[in-house]
C-alpha cells in the first residue's frame, strides 16, 4: 500500500513501485488536470507540487510521493495567486487547447511567489521548459506578468 | 514508456545501504535515472532512495571548503548557498541546468555519480578543484573530481558505495571563475561546457566537457564531430580562459 | 460577461468560454476516460526499417496481423488511376517498412505490463535494403517498397501553364532547396479508449481526433461494421495541427480488439511513439529554375519537387495534396505566369507522411521566397525591392496553377509590415559591425475551398459542406451541433458569436456541441482553415431559419407586421411591443395549440452550407524576421517578429491573434530547431523532446500582428481563415534576414537553419 497525501486528503492505493505519481493521480485518483506530454521531463504538462514546491509529476515513482504532500491544480482552486493568473490567462488568451494550461499555471505560480515574474524576459526565462504548441507563449508571458502585479 | 517493474527499498541506515544496493541503484532525484528506466535503457531489479540517509542534503564549511550533501538539489544550489563569491558561481551553474521544476529534485550528487558527458556539474566541479566524498557503510574516502571521472558515464564507485557530499575548496580571494554554457535552447544538455578558475599567481584551470567526460585542457580528447570542436574552443574562451 | 449590445458580436474580442473548464484543470481529453474493466494496449514496433518478418515468439494476451478480427483494407491515396497502393496494415504483415511501425498489439491490466509483455515478444526480422531519403528511393536500381511498384514513387504530376522554355528570359536562377521532416507535436499525444456499450450494440470510441464523422466512416468499413454501431466522439483535444486528421493503425486494432474481447481497450501514445511512429510532415526537396527579366521581374518557375512521403498513404488521401499544393502555389503572391513543376510523391521506409499545419506551402514559400531573395541579389536590388516590383498588384488575380487570388491589397501589406520596423536603426546597428539583418516573405493561404477545387484534387473525401443544427429548447435556451471539431481554435466561442449576432442574444445564451457522431449531423472535422468559414455559414444559415420561425411566431401574438419583427436581448420586438423568446419557445414546442395556423411545431433548424465559391478565399501576410546571428557559435537569435496580415473580417480579433501567433511559432520551430533525422539506415534519430526541439518561450520575441481587413466577397461576414498561414512564412523570412546578418547572399537553401548549418554556409 501507497498512502498519498493529496490535496489535503490521504488515499492508500494499491499502486506498484514504477508507477509514476502523475500516472496515479490520473488514473487512480481521477485528477487528471496533471496531464502527460513526454514522460521525460522536457515539457511540463506534468507539473505538480511536492511539499509546495513545483515538480514533474511523470519523474517522480509514486512510493517516493509517500510522507510529502501532493497538490495539483484541483487542490489550487481557491489559491490566490491561481485566481489572479486564471483571470488574466483568459483576458489575454494564455491558452488555446488547454493541454498545457496546467502545467504552465503551476509553473507561472511559482514563478510569481519566487518574484521572478517582473519583466518579460524573466517571464520568458522562468517559462523555459514549458512547452506549449498553440499559443506562441505571448498570451502566457503577459497574462504572469499581469498576475504578478 | 513505462519502466520495468522494480521495488523501491527506503532506508535511512548508511549501514544497510550496501547490501540494499547489490541488486539495485541508488535514486538521488532520479531526474535523469527515471527517464532512463522509462525508455527501458536500464531495468534495475530495485532502487534505493537516498535521500532519507542523515546528513545527504547537509551544507557546511569545513576545513577551508563547501561540504555539499549529495542530495542537495540544484534549485536549493541556484538559490544560494555558501559564502560569496563562490555561492554566485554555483548559483550561475545550477540555474542554467533543465529547468526549475527539475532542479527541485535533480541533485549534485546524481549529476556527478551519472557523469553524463553533457552535463554540467562534472565540468563546473572539476574547475572548481573539488572532490567527491564516497561512502560505504561507514568507510569514507575522498576523490578529487579528475580521478573520480574516469570517463564518459563512468566513475570510480564501487559497488554499494555512493556519493555522500561533494567539497569545493573556499576560493583564495581575488579569484574569478568563469563559466560558458553552448546549449541548443535554455535548460537544454550542453553542445559545449568550460568552466575556467582563475586563482591568482596560479595558471588558469580549465575544464570541458568531452567525449571522455568532465576532464582538464589540455589532455581533454577533442569532439570528434568539428562542429563541437569548434562549439567548445568558443567555450574555453567565452568562460575567459 | 462581456457588457455588450446585442448586434454587436462579429468582430469583438469576447473571452473564449472554453478557458474556464481547462484552467481548473477540467477539461476532458481522450486519455481521462476510463472505462471499468479496461485493458490496455501497447505495441512491439519494428526495430529496422525495412525487412521481413520470420518466426514470432510471444507471451500470451498478444495478438499478431490476422488475430485481431477480420479488417478490410482501404485505398488511400488520391483517387485516380495513376496513383500507386499502398494500404497501411493496422499490424504489420509479413513486412515492415519503417521503424516503429506496429507489428503485434500487447493486452494487459495496466500500460506498464502491456509494454512488459513487448518486452518478451521476440520477432526475427530478416533486413531488406532501407530508403533513407528521396534520393536513396529513386536512386537507379533501387529495391520497390511494395510489390508491384515499378520504381518507389506513389504517383507524380506535372504543373504546367505558359510556356516556360519559350521565355528566353536573360535570367535564370537554379537552386536545391529543401525543408526537413518534422512532426506536428501536439501537446497531447494520440489517445483512444473504445468501449462496447451493451446497451446500444454500439462500440464507443473516444479519441483524440480533428474529424470524428470522416473517421467513423473509415473505421467502420474497416470493422466491417455499420456506421450506425459506431460512435466516434472527440472530446477535448490537446492540438490536432492536422496529425490527428488521418486513419492511424493504433485505432483500428484497438477497435477490432475491443469488439472480439467485448472489453474496452485504451491505447495512450507516449511521446516516443509520437515522434517515431506518428504522422511525418514537410520533407521536401526542389530543384527550381526562376526565369525573370533583367530588371527583377520573375517570369516563369520550371524544375521538379519531391516529397518524401513514407512507406504508407494514409487514409483518406495520404500526402499527395502535399506535392501537388507545393507545385500549384509555387507563384506565391507574384504575378507568375509561366509555371512548368512535376512533383514525385516518393516512398521511403520511414513513417508515413500526413498533413501539417500549412500543409504544402510552408515549402512553396520557401522555395519562391528563397528564389525571389536570389532574384533580388543577382539583380543587384534589395529583398524588399524585389517583392515590391514582382507583387500582384490588383486583385482578383487568376495565378498561372488557376487559383483565384480574390480579395486584399499585396503591396499594402508590404508596406504595412515594413512601417512595423526601424529599418534605419537596424542598417546602422549592421553599419556599426553588428550581425543583425531582416528578412521578409510573403504567403496566400486558400480556405473555405468547396467541392470542385477538392474533386480536382481526387481527394477520396470532398469535405465541400458542412451541416449545423440549432436547437432551441422550451426554456429558450439554444444548442448549436456542428462536425467540426474545437481544439483550441476558440469555436465554441466564435460560433456561439455569429449565432448570437442574429438572434439578437448574448453568446452565453448558446452552447455549442460538436465532436460527437452521436449528436451532430455529418460534417469533416477541422482542418485546412475551413471551420470558421464552413460551420460558421452553416451556424448562421440555421440561426436564420431558426430566426424566421421565431419572428413568424412573435408577429402571431404580437399581431404586427412580420417585416416589422426584429430579435434583439433576448426578446422579439414589433415597435414598443415585445415578448421573451422563452415565451415564443415555450409555445413551439409544449404548447403547440398557440401557434400561428399552419406552422409546424418544434424549433429546430438544420442547414448545410458550401460556400458559394468552391475555389475558396485566400488569407495573407507579409512576415518579417529580425535575427541576430552569432557567427562563432552559428546560432541564430530571433530579435523581432512582425506579421501585417488580412483575413478579411475578424469574427473574434482576439482569438486570430492568437491562431497567427501560434502558427508564427510553429513555423519558426521550422526555421529554427525542430527536424526528425534519420541516420542511413532510416534509424530515427529524434524520439524525444531533448532531440526535437520545439520553440519555447526564452527562445522567441514578441510576435508582432499587424491586420489589414480586406472582406471576403462570398463568405458569411467577409471572413476567411486564418489557422494556417502562420505556419507559412517563417522559414523563408528567417533564412534571409540569416544572410543579411551575415553579409550573404543566398545560401540557405535548406532547414531548419541550425547552428551548424549555418557555420556550414560561412565562407
Ligand atoms: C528535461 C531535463 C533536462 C535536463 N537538462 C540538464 C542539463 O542541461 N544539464 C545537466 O547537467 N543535467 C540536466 N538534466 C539532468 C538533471 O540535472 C539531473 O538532475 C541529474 O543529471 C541527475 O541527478 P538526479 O539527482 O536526478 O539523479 P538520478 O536521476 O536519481 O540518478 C542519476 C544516476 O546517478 C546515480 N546516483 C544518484 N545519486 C547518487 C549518489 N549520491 N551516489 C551514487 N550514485 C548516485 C543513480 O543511480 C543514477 O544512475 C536534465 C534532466 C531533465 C529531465
Ligand atoms: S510529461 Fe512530465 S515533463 Fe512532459
Ligand atoms: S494551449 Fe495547446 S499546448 Fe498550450
Amino acid at each position: 500500500m501507497t498512502r498519498l497525501c493529496v490535496n489535503g486528503e490521504t488515499h492508500d492505493l494499491a499502486c506498484e513501485d514504477r508507477d509514476s505519481l502523475a500516472g496515479v493521480l490520473r488514473d487512480r485518483l481521477g485528477l487528471t488536470a496533471t496531464r502527460i506530454g513526454c514522460q521525460h521531463g522536457s515539457c511540463g504538462a506534468c507539473n505538480l507540487l511536492l511539499d509546495g514546491v513545483p515538480v514533474r509529476g511523470c519523474l517522480v515513482p509514486v512510493a517516493l510521493a509517500e510522507g510529502q504532500a501532493v497538490t495539483t491544480l484541483e487542490g489550487l482552486r481557491d489559491d490566490p495567486v491561481m485566481i489572479r493568473l486564471r483571470e488574466a490567462f483568459t483576458a489575454h488568451h494564455a491558452l488555446q487547447c488547454g493541454y498545457c494550461t496546467a502545467g504552465m499555471l503551476v509553473a507561472a505560480r511559482d514563478l510569481i511567489l519566487r518574484g521572478r515574474a517582473t519583466s518579460a524576459a524573466e517571464v520568458r526565462a522562468g517559462l523555459a521548459g514549458q512547452l506549449c504548441r498553440c499559443t506562441g507563449y505571448d498570451g502566457i508571458v503577459a497574462a504572469v506578468l499581469q498576475a504578478a502585479q | 514508456m513505462i519502466p520495468a517493474p522494480f521495488t523501491l527499498r527506503r532506508t535511512a541506515d548508511w549501514d544497510a545501504l550496501p547490501a540494499l544496493l547489490e541488486d539495485a541503484l541508488p535514486l538521488g532525484g532520479g531526474q535523469s535515472l527515471m527517464p532512463l528506466l522509462a525508455l527501458r535503457l536500464a531495468e534495475p531489479a530495485a532502487l534505493v532512495p537516498l535521500r532519507d540517509l542523515p546528513g545527504l542534503s547537509e551544507i557546511a564549511e569545513r576545513d577551508g571548503a563547501l561540504w555539499i550533501g549529495a542530495g542537495v538539489t540544484h534549485a536549493r544550489i541556484e538559490d544560494g548557498i555558501g559564502p560569496v563569491p563562490l555561492r554566485e558561481w554555483l548559483s550561475l551553474v545550477a540555474s542554467g541546468i533543465a529547468y526549475r521544476p527539475v532542479r527541485n529534485l535533480g541533485t549534485l550528487g546524481g549529476s556527478l555519480a551519472l557523469h553524463d558527458p553533457a552535463s554540467d556539474w562534472p565540468v563546473a566541479l572539476l574547475a572548481l578543484g573539488a572532490s567527491a566524498v564516497l561512502r560505504q557503510g561507514d568507510m569514507r574516502r575522498v576523490l578529487l573530481v579528475e580521478k573520480f571521472c574516469t570517463g564518459a558515464f563512468a566513475t570510480a564507485l564501487q559497488p554499494g558505495e555512493v556519493i555522500e557530499a561533494v567539497t569545493i575548496p573556499i576560493p583564495a580571494t581575488g579569484t574569478r571563475f568563469g563559466w560558458c554554457k553552448l546549449a541548443p535552447a535554455p535548460g537544454a544538455f550542453a553542445e559545449a561546457l568550460a568552466g575556467v578558475l582563475h586563482a591568482p599567481g596560479a595558471a588558469p584551470r580549465i575544464a570541458v566537457a568531452s567525449p571522455a567526460g568532465a576532464r582538464l585542457m589540455p589532455e581533454a580528447p577533442p569532439p570528434d564531430d568539428p562542429h563541437l570542436a569548434r562549439l567548445r574552443d568558443v567555450a574555453i574562451r567565452r568562460a575567459g580562459a | 460577461m462581456v457588457a455588450m449590445e446585442a448586434k454587436g458580436w462579429i468582430g469583438a474580442s469576447v473571452p473564449r468560454r472554453e478557458d474556464a473548464r481547462h484552467l481548473l484543470g477540467q477539461g476532458v481529453f481522450a486519455g481521462d476516460v476510463t472505462a471499468p474493466g479496461m485493458l490496455e494496449l501497447a505495441f512491439w514496433r519494428s526495430p529496422v526499417a525495412h525487412g521481413r518478418i520470420g518466426a514470432v515468439t510471444r507471451p500470451a494476451g498478444v495478438f499478431g496481423a490476422g488475430e485481431i478480427g477480420p479488417v478490410t483494407l482501404l485505398p488511400a491515396g488520391p483517387d485516380m488511376p495513376g496513383f500507386r497502393q499502398a494500404p497501411y496494415p493496422p499490424l504489420a504483415d509479413g513486412v515492415v517498412r519503417f521503424v516503429g511501425q506496429p507489428v503485434l498489439a500487447a493486452l494487459a491490466a495496466t500500460r506498464g505490463a502491456a509494454e512488459d509483455l513487448c518486452a518478451r515478444c521476440e520477432v526475427e526480422i530478416a533486413p531488406l535494403p532501407a530508403f533513407a531519403d528521396v534520393p536513396a528511393a529513386l536512386a537507379p536500381g533501387a529495391a520497390v517498397l511494395h510489390p508491384g511498384w515499378a520504381d518507389n514513387r506513389y504517383g507524380s504530376g506535372h504543373v504546367k501553364a505558359g510556356d516556360v522554355a519559350g521565355l528566353d528570359a536573360p535570367i535564370r536562377i537554379r537552386r536545391k532547396l529543401g525543408l526537413g521532416r518534422q512532426s506536428a507535436a501536439p501537446m497531447e499525444p494520440r489517445a483512444l479508449i473504445a468501449v462496447p456499450d451493451r446497451r446500444t450494440g454500439e462500440l464507443v470510441l473516444h479519441i483524440s481526433s480533428q474529424g470524428p464523422h470522416v473517421l467513423r466512416h473509415a473505421l467502420a468499413a474497416m470493422l466491417g461494421l455499420p456506421e450506425s454501431r459506431l460512435r466516434v466522439v472527440a472530446p477535448d483535444v490537446g492540438g490536432g495541427f492536422g496529425a490527428k486528421n488521418r486513419l492511424m493503425p493504433e485505432e483500428v486494432v484497438a477497435c477490432a480488439l475491443a469488439l472480439k474481447l467485448d472489453r474496452p481497450i485504451r491505447w495512450v501514445e507516449d511521446r516516443r511513439e509520437h515522434l517515431m511512429a506518428g504522422a511525418q510532415a514537410r520533407e521536401h526537396l526542389y530543384d527550381l529554375t526562376l526565369h525573370a527579366t533583367r530588371d527583377g521581374i520573375a517570369l516563369g518557375i520550371e524544375g521538379e519537387l519531391w516529397v518524401d512521403a513514407g512507406a504508407y498513404a494514409l487514409w483518406p488521401t495520404g500526402a499527395f495534396a502535399e506535392a501537388g499544393m507545393a507545385a500549384r502555389n509555387l507563384g506565391g503572391p507574384y504575378g507568375i505566369a509561366h509555371l512548368d513543376v512535376r512533383h514525385h510523391t516518393v516512398a521511403t521506409t520511414k513513417p508515413p507522411m500526413g498533413p501539417y499545419r500549412g500543409v504544402g506551402r510552408t515549402g512553396a514559400c520557401f522555395a519562391i521566397e528563397r528564389l525571389m531573395d536570389a532574384l533580388a541579389d543577382e539583380v543587384g536590388v534589395s529583398r524588399y525591392e524585389i517583392r515590391r516590383r514582382n507583387l500582384i498588384a490588383k486583385l482578383p488575380h487568376v495565378t498561372a496553377a488557376g487559383m483565384t487570388l480574390d480579395t486584399g491589397d499585396y503591396p499594402a501589406a508590404l508596406e504595412a509590415c515594413v512601417g512595423m520596423l526601424d529599418l534605419p536603426a537596424l542598417e546602422a546597428r549592421r553599419a556599426a559591425g553588428e550581425r543583425v539583418g531582416v528578412g521578409f516573405a510573403i504567403y496566400t493561404e486558400q480556405s473555405g475551398h468547396g467541392t470542385a477545387e477538392w474533386a480536382g484534387r481526387k481527394a477520396r473525401v470532398v469535405p465541400g459542406h458542412e451541416t449545423a443544427t440549432l436547437r432551441m429548447h422550451p426554456d429558450g435556451s439554444l444548442t448549436l451541433l456542428t462536425a467540426i471539431h474545437n481544439h483550441g481554435q476558440g469555436l465554441e466561442t466564435t460560433l456561439a458569436q455569429i449565432v448570437a449576432e442574429e438572434l439578437g442574444l448574448h453568446p452565453e445564451a448558446i452552447a455549442v456541441r460538436h465532436g460527437d457522431t452521436g449528436l451532430s449531423p455529418f460534417g469533416f472535422g477541422t482542418f485546412a482553415s475551413r471551420s470558421l468559414v464552413f460551420a460558421g455559414g452553416a451556424a448562421k444559415a440555421a440561426a436564420e431559419m431558426l430566426g424566421a420561425k421565431l419572428r413568424r411566431i412573435a408577429a402571431h401574438f404580437l399581431q404586427a407586421d412580420l417585416a416589422l419583427v426584429e430579435l434583439r436581448g433576448g426578446r422579439a420586438w414589433a415597435g414598443a411591443a415585445s415578448l421573451p423568446l422563452v415565451d415564443l419557445a415555450h409555445a413551439a414546442t409544449m404548447r403547440q395549440e398557440r401557434l400561428p395556423p399552419g406552422e409546424p411545431p418544434g424549433l429546430e433548424a438544420t442547414a448545410d452550407y458550401c460556400p458559394p465559391e468552391d475555389a475558396g478565399v485566400f488569407s495573407y501576410g507579409v512576415h518579417a524576421a529580425v535575427v541576430r546571428v552569432d557567427a562563432e557559435t552559428g546560432a541564430v537569435a530571433l530579435e523581432d517578429y512582425c506579421v501585417a496580415e488580412d483575413c478579411g473580417t475578424m469574427i473574434n480579433p482576439m482569438i486570430v491573434d492568437g491562431q497567427v501567433k501560434g502558427g508564427v511559432v510553429q513555423g519558426i520551430g521550422t526555421a529554427l530547431t525542430e527536424e526528425l533525422r534519420f541516420d542511413a539506415e532510416a534509424q530515427p534519430l529524434s524520439t524525444t523532446f531533448a532531440d526535437y526541439r520545439l520553440p519555447d518561450a526564452p527562445s522567441l520575441p514578441e510576435i508582432r500582428v499587424l491586420h489589414l481587413v480586406t472582406p471576403a466577397r462570398c463568405t458569411v461576414h467577409g471572413a476567411k481563415g486564418v489557422g494556417e498561414g502562420g505556419a507559412i512564412a517563417p522559414p523563408a523570412a528567417i533564412a534571409s534576414a540569416v544572410e543579411q546578418a551575415l553579409g550573404l547572399g543566398m545560401v540557405v537553401t535548406a532547414t531548419p537553419v541550425t547552428p551548424r548549418r549555418v557555420l556550414s554556409v560561412l565562407p
